[in-house]
């Protein structure tokens, strides 16, 4: 007979559901940012970077979901080279080429998105959430996403805002694109079995 | 790419709470300062980081060549003017000032990346984040480091399955879609197996810690880090 | 003693265990066959409080698993099919420790408790060795370390040999003769008797959710054909 571990304070079976998945969306995040779909001509190439983030506010809401980019941006902190083109360390988040609001931003997007499709910490079915719903809480987090990036990176560069906004708008349109990619996954069935 | 390498420097010896302070409080420091001297003063932190972690400038330089080369763009755009005279050059020097700050913050992040396993750097997170939140944050680092490259893989692999059946014929949005949604099914499939294997092994919120202990010798640093965190209020 | 007694578990609307009872004693090295879907997965899972049937009663050693799971998971270790898919940090030295710290042992006990685990297993070398730098056979066996550092009475195993190639497949079978010889129970779960048979002492066969074989092996090799297995004399 084993000794007794009395002491031991397991983890909730559904803690740890929510917490596997959080690990999980993290490390696709990561995965997703070194991976990109070339576009023709002069376009600048399709970046699957957002879905972590769309993915983790959908599927987990706010806690879990901020968890997820939470540990994503840890991990990179601590010098995984989880960042776009396989860059990490907290000197790229905080300066790095002015991009570091985004990353930043991803976390708060998915806080927010999960927020306004789950309305409450504990991530409820989405079948249950209507897809303009999910669509506004997933059009919030880009706008987060750009309202954070953007001053950051005029602060960092030293661009006027207005000029640091031209700069990245060409991105905008790409990214509504991807919100509808997710929505579109999210909605055609596939998930329904979870 | 930096990453850590094993040594026995001083950095390699300090805490890592210490070192994250001092660079999160450098890098407020020079937002916060963004002159000549502090600037200055803030390049020789960085180059001072770098020889204790044993590591050369140009090593750094060119590990961050793309940012650099990205950032170097910034004056140019921020001098240019839509009439005559096309150029200002003081909109382009206060732009070169605030780029500048980059260099010794990236500086002393590659002595810590270079000094700092990320063991450690769970440790530091898993004692500066109290009760739970710290148990779930320092845990789910390590899962996330061991993950990683099993899913990078996953999605690799999905790519070149769609590849490899023609998927180039299709439009962008498409392929990126087939390559999400299955990379998607095949991480959460990882999660189930994921939480069982951490249930049968009594997951717990009270666990042992990984060892971490401050000494004489960081003090300095934490005092170094707390005063550039505060230098805003002088 | 593990005793399961009139367990029934649903998944949606199939019933994947039927009123199943079966006693497994201490130190018995006991082999469970079936086709795919018979529920060997399922009902291993209660061994150790990873699944709740919906109706009947799993016991180790007199005590219902569900009440008291970290009793449950500490006296029964697992190893899944995958071991990839269960380790939890990038070095084996850290993943086998995974289970110790939970417990809350001092870093004393958990040193030693990887070391132990690793040795039995032949890999007291590796402690430092990153998971994925090892082979397949020395994975499995990292895995079953990671088990045996719970200090288990019995080791439950799910595939643990498949995909291997014959070499690592001696080398984990020759481990887990070890063990039982040492006096842990030893179930496992296999589709491939070859090798096995001859060092287990029972196998318990299972189809739609119920036993249907449960003898010792010499006789049961005549019948394992129908549960999907070839006669390894064949």
């Amino acid at each position: 007979m084993s000794q007794q571990y009395g002491s031991v304070e397991l983890v909730g079976d559904e803690t740890v559901r929510y917490f596997t998945m959080a690990v999980l969306l993290a490390a696709l995040t990561a995965a997703l940012s070194q991976i990109s779909i070339p576009l023709p001509g002069s376009l600048p190439p399709f970046s699957l970077q957002p879905f972590g983030m769309f993915f983790a506010g959908l599927l987990l809401g706010p806690l879990w979901g901020g968890l997820a980019l939470a540990l994503y941006l840890l991990v990179g902190i601590a010098g995984v080279p989880v960042f776009s083109n396989g860059n990490a360390g907290l000197g790229y988040v905080l300066v790095g080429q002015g991009t570091g609001g985004f990353l930043v931003g991803f976390l708060v997007g998915a806080v927010v998105a999960g927020a306004i499709v789950h309305r409450g910490t504990t991530p409820r079915d989405l079948r249950t959430v209507s897809v303009p719903v999910q669509v506004a809480g997933l059009v919030a987090a880009l706008a987060v996403v750009y309202a954070i990036g953007v001053p950051w990176l005029s602060a960092v560069t030293g661009l006027p805002l207005p000029r640091a906004a031209t700069v990245m708008a060409p991105f905008v349109p790409f990214d509504l694109l991807k919100l509808g990619i997710a929505v579109a996954i999210v909605e055609g069935g596939y998930l329904a079995v979870r | 790419m930096l990453t850590y390498r094993p040594g026995a420097t001083v950095l390699h010896r300090l805490d890592p709470r210490g070192k994250l302070l001092v660079q999160f409080g450098l890098a407020i420091a020079v937002v916060a300062h963004p002159t000549v001297p502090w600037l200055a003063g803030a390049t020789l932190l960085g180059l001072v980081a770098l020889a204790a972690a044993r590591l050369s400038p140009l090593t750094v330089l060119r590990a961050y060549w793309v940012v650099f080369a990205v950032l170097a763009v910034a004056p140019f755009l921020a001098g240019v003017a839509p009439g005559p005279p096309w150029f200002r050059v003081d909109p382009a020097l206060r732009s070169l000032r605030l780029v500048a700050r980059v260099v010794p913050v990236l500086f002393v992040s590659a002595a810590y990346l270079h000094t700092t396993s990320v063991r450690e750097t769970r440790a530091a997170v898993q004692r500066l984040v109290p009760g739970k939140a710290g148990q779930l944050l320092g845990v789910g680092m390590a899962l996330v480091v061991r993950l990683f490259p099993l899913v990078l893989a996953d999605v690799r692999e999905v790519r070149d399955a769609i590849r490899a059946r023609g998927g180039q014929q299709r439009p962008a949005w498409e392929r990126a879609r087939l390559l999400v949604v299955r990379s998607l099914e095949r991480t959460l499939a990882r999660s189930d197996r994921l939480g069982v294997a951490l249930r049968a092994r009594c997951f717990a919120w009270n666990p042992t810690l990984p060892p971490l202990a401050i000494e004489r010798r960081d003090y300095p640093v934490l005092a170094l880090g707390v005063a550039l965190a505060l230098s805003p209020l002088v | 003693m593990i005793a399961l007694e009139d367990v029934t578990f649903r998944y949606d609307d199939t019933r994947v265990l039927d009123g199943l009872s079966l006693s497994i004693p201490d130190g018995e090295f006991c082999l469970l066959v079936g086709p795919n879907g018979s529920g060997k997965t399922t009902l291993v899972r209660h061994l150790n409080a990873l699944l709740t049937p919906d109706s009947g009663t799993v016991t180790v050693d007199g005590a219902e698993v569900t009440e008291r799971p970290v009793v449950a998971r500490t006296t029964v270790g697992m190893v899944f099919q995958h071991p990839r898919d269960q380790f939890v940090a990038a070095t084996v030295g850290a993943d086998v420790a995974f289970g110790p710290e939970n417990l809350g042992l001092d870093r004393e006990e958990i040193d030693c408790r990887v070391d132990e685990a690793l040795s039995a297993v032949g890999l007291a070398d590796r402690v430092d060795d990153r998971l994925d730098s090892l082979s397949g056979g020395e994975q499995a066996r990292a895995a079953i370390a990671g088990a045996l550092a719970m200090d288990p009475d019995y080791l439950v195993l799910d595939e643990p040999l498949a995909g291997l190639d014959w070499p690592a497949r001696e080398s984990v079978l020759d481990h887990l003769s070890g063990l039982h010889d040492e006096g842990t129970g030893l179930l496992v779960v296999t589709h491939d008797l070859r090798d096995l048979h001859e060092r287990a002492e029972r196998v318990v066969g299972l189809d739609g959710g119920q036993v249907v074989l449960d003898e010792p092996p010499e006789t049961a090799l005549d019948e394992v054909q129908a549960l999907g297995v070839r006669d390894p004399r064949c």
